[in-house]
């Protein structure tokens, strides 16, 4: 029989500095506070986000077309008001001033002349008036002008048979649109905000722990006497970078749980999406999202011991912020197309998974075990360079 | 038993400790005396392990302290000179820290945390958060967490350094029962009073060298003074061993 060896002196103390610096912190108020706003900002800002482009998407679906000389065009009138959620309007006065001054988003002006060209077979003229520098309701233009090309193909097939002419010359040719991505692809552009929350949580929720702890406590003027006890720099070390880890777990944890919570109350099927988020979506989620805690915990760390004062740490905290950003705001410009050598760049990583997890066509576990490998030992080197700092005298004792 | 042998440290061209040596034994209170500036506080640093030396040894009960720091370190129970506390952990809480880390057992921790805490009239604090502790309640709490572990030999920077007469005596009488248990207590200060009224051997020290080592009554006769401050003035000042 083997007996499991003791757990090592070394192991106790990491343990014992853990535990302080979670009690420590947990009772630093201020601290507390900024965490739950950096937690709370995420899912505010995803809820926010996801429900305006739904109300987009509700509104192109159901467009109101203001129509002015309806009279000179019957026929057109009552084809559009046949459509499905479409309604007409008697236009405004003034359809430029309407539009300019956005009381009216499109408006239609049928000519006096156009009973007369519709009638002797000459394109009859109708006028689209909208403005195109307004994003908000492009959806609703398109639909309108959608509209209009395929009453004037139903009339061109119309009038092509009239002539004994089949309608099939008339179209030489047939565009079909393969849509490769899947809807869950397509939603996971729209979710691209999450893994961005996700990962700045891991930077917020760790930040202040792994400042207070190492930076913090110099500038107390209780580092000296920490370092007088028996306890191997690897080991305090160690312990700090855990605490402030286990803390941006947290965070992480509760961002991508309200995140995704808040994605059962999101018109996400107006979207055009059947997205369904379920316990493996999670899982994946956590597998690449973990990890990441111990690169953020111990590059804050490193960054706040080498810092001069607190404030100098809390300095460079926001400029490591930065990096998560960077990654998030090209991801959404340059839509990044997976490249296997991306699951080894810490951060670029796991954004790549994440992004995937939420588009339902998570990568196998080797990316994740790539990726979460590639952390970890980041980590350590980090790791060792603070203990280097911890030892060297200028840097305990600010010389 | 601490024995500090040719102890040398350079911050870049400036020699801030060149060459002391002295032991501090047993059962005594060993002084370091000496004007601001004079290496007392580097010479401390090096022999708690917080500073390596450039040259030189130290020994902590014939432990060599720089070939094994941390278990000379567990031998030693130390008041810095940042004693700084945690602003959110109660008394108890620093004391109890400090034990953990030094690997005391639950049951015994509690027993010497509460003990500690009544010897040095602490209970009232003990659990209350740091943060707005008086100047002398911090020193104390430093102490006790420094001596949670039974250490046999105490060293104290400073250790009266801005307190009032009330902390300073209980300083004190905490300095007289750790000689009378039979440790061996080192603290360095620059006031003459408190120097003279404890140790039983001072070591002066000037411009980073020993100028004199014996006890009270020794200086004052190599110094050729009654008083041990004009002693202090005259081996201090010149800097030179007379």
């Amino acid at each position: 029989m083997k007996r499991p060896g003791p757990v090592p002196r070394w192991a106790r103390q990491v343990r014992v500095v853990l535990v302080k610096e979670l009690v420590d912190s947990f009772r630093d108020k201020r601290a507390l506070v900024s965490i739950l706003l950096s937690i709370l900002v995420g899912p505010l800002i995803t809820g926010f986000m996801m429900n305006r482009i739904a109300d987009r998407q509700k509104d192109a679906d159901d467009v109101r077309i203001p129509i002015v000389g309806a009279r000179n065009a019957p026929a057109l009138v009552q084809w559009l008001s046949q459509q499905s959620g479409v309604s007409v309007a008697i236009g405004p006065g003034d359809p430029e001033q309407a539009v300019r001054d956005q009381t009216e988003y499109v408006v239609l002006v049928v000519p006096p002349d156009y009973a007369a060209d519709f009638r002797s077979s000459r394109p009859a003229s109708i006028k689209v008036v909208a403005d195109g520098a307004r994003a908000d309701t492009q959806g609703q233009v398109q639909r309108v002008q959608r509209l209009l090309a395929q009453y004037s193909a139903e009339i061109g097939a119309l009038r092509l048979i009239g002539r004994g002419v089949s309608p099939a010359a008339a179209t030489p040719l047939k565009v079909e649109e393969v849509e490769v991505s899947t809807t869950q692809q397509r939603a996971a552009k729209l979710l691209s905000v999450i893994p961005l929350m996700v990962l700045l949580a891991a930077f917020t929720g760790a930040m202040q722990l792994a400042t207070d702890a190492t930076a913090g406590e110099r500038e107390r003027g209780s580092l000296e006497a920490l370092l007088v006890n028996p306890v191997p720099r690897g080991a305090l070390a160690l312990g700090k970078v855990m605490a402030s880890a286990l803390a941006g777990m947290l965070a992480v944890m509760v961002t991508a749980g309200l995140c995704t919570a808040l994605l059962r109350f999101i018109p996400l099927q107006e979207l055009g999406m059947r997205f369904r988020f379920g316990t493996p979506h999670m899982v994946g989620l956590m597998a690449a999202a973990l990890p990441v805690c111990l690169l953020t915990a111990s590059v804050q760390s490193c960054v706040a011991t080498l810092a001069k004062s607190f404030k100098e740490a809390q300095t460079y905290m926001g400029i490591l912020i930065l990096a998560p950003m960077i990654i998030g705001v090209m991801g959404t410009l340059y839509p990044i197309d997976n490249q296997p050598w991306m699951y080894g760049v810490p951060l670029l990583g796991q954004y790549v998974l994440l992004t995937s997890v939420l588009g339902g066509y998570a990568p196998g576990p080797l990316a994740f075990l790539v990726a979460a490998v590639v952390c970890v030992l980041t980590a350590g080197l980090l790791l060792r360079a603070t203990v280097a700092l911890l030892n060297n005298e200028r840097i305990v004792f600010g010389r | 038993m601490i024995a500090a042998t040719d102890l040398k440290k350079y911050f870049g061209a400036v020699a801030a400790v060149d060459g002391v040596t002295f032991t501090a034994g047993d059962g005594q209170v060993t002084g370091l005396l000496g004007p601001n500036g004079a290496g007392k506080t580097t010479t401390l640093r090096m022999l708690y392990g917080v500073m390596r030396p450039d040259s030189g040894t130290i020994e902590v009960d014939h432990i060599d302290a720089t070939k094994h720091p941390r278990d000379a370190q567990a031998r030693l129970g130390v008041l810095p000179d940042l004693a700084g506390l945690y602003p959110r952990l109660t008394a108890r809480e620093q004391v109890r820290y400090y034990g953990e880390l030094h690997g005391l057992e639950s049951g015994l921790l509690e027993e010497r945390t509460t003990e500690l805490l009544r010897t040095l009239d602490l209970m009232h604090l003990a659990d209350r958060r740091s943060a707005g502790y008086s100047h002398g309640e911090r020193t104390k709490v430093a102490i006790a967490r420094a001596l949670v572990h039974e250490p046999q030999n105490v060293l104290l920077d400073e250790p009266t350094n801005g307190l009032d007469v009330m902390s300073t005596r209980a300083v004190r009488a905490i300095i007289r029962r750790l000689k009378a248990e039979g440790r061996c207590v080192l603290f360095s200060s620059h006031v003459m009073q408190e120097v003279s009224a404890l140790c039983d051997s001072i070591v002066v020290i000037a411009g980073g060298r020993v100028v004199a080592h014996g006890t009270p009554d020794e200086l004052r006769a190599k110094a050729g003074y009654d008083s041990l401050e004009d002693a202090f003035v005259a081996l201090a000042g010149s800097g030179e061993p007379r």
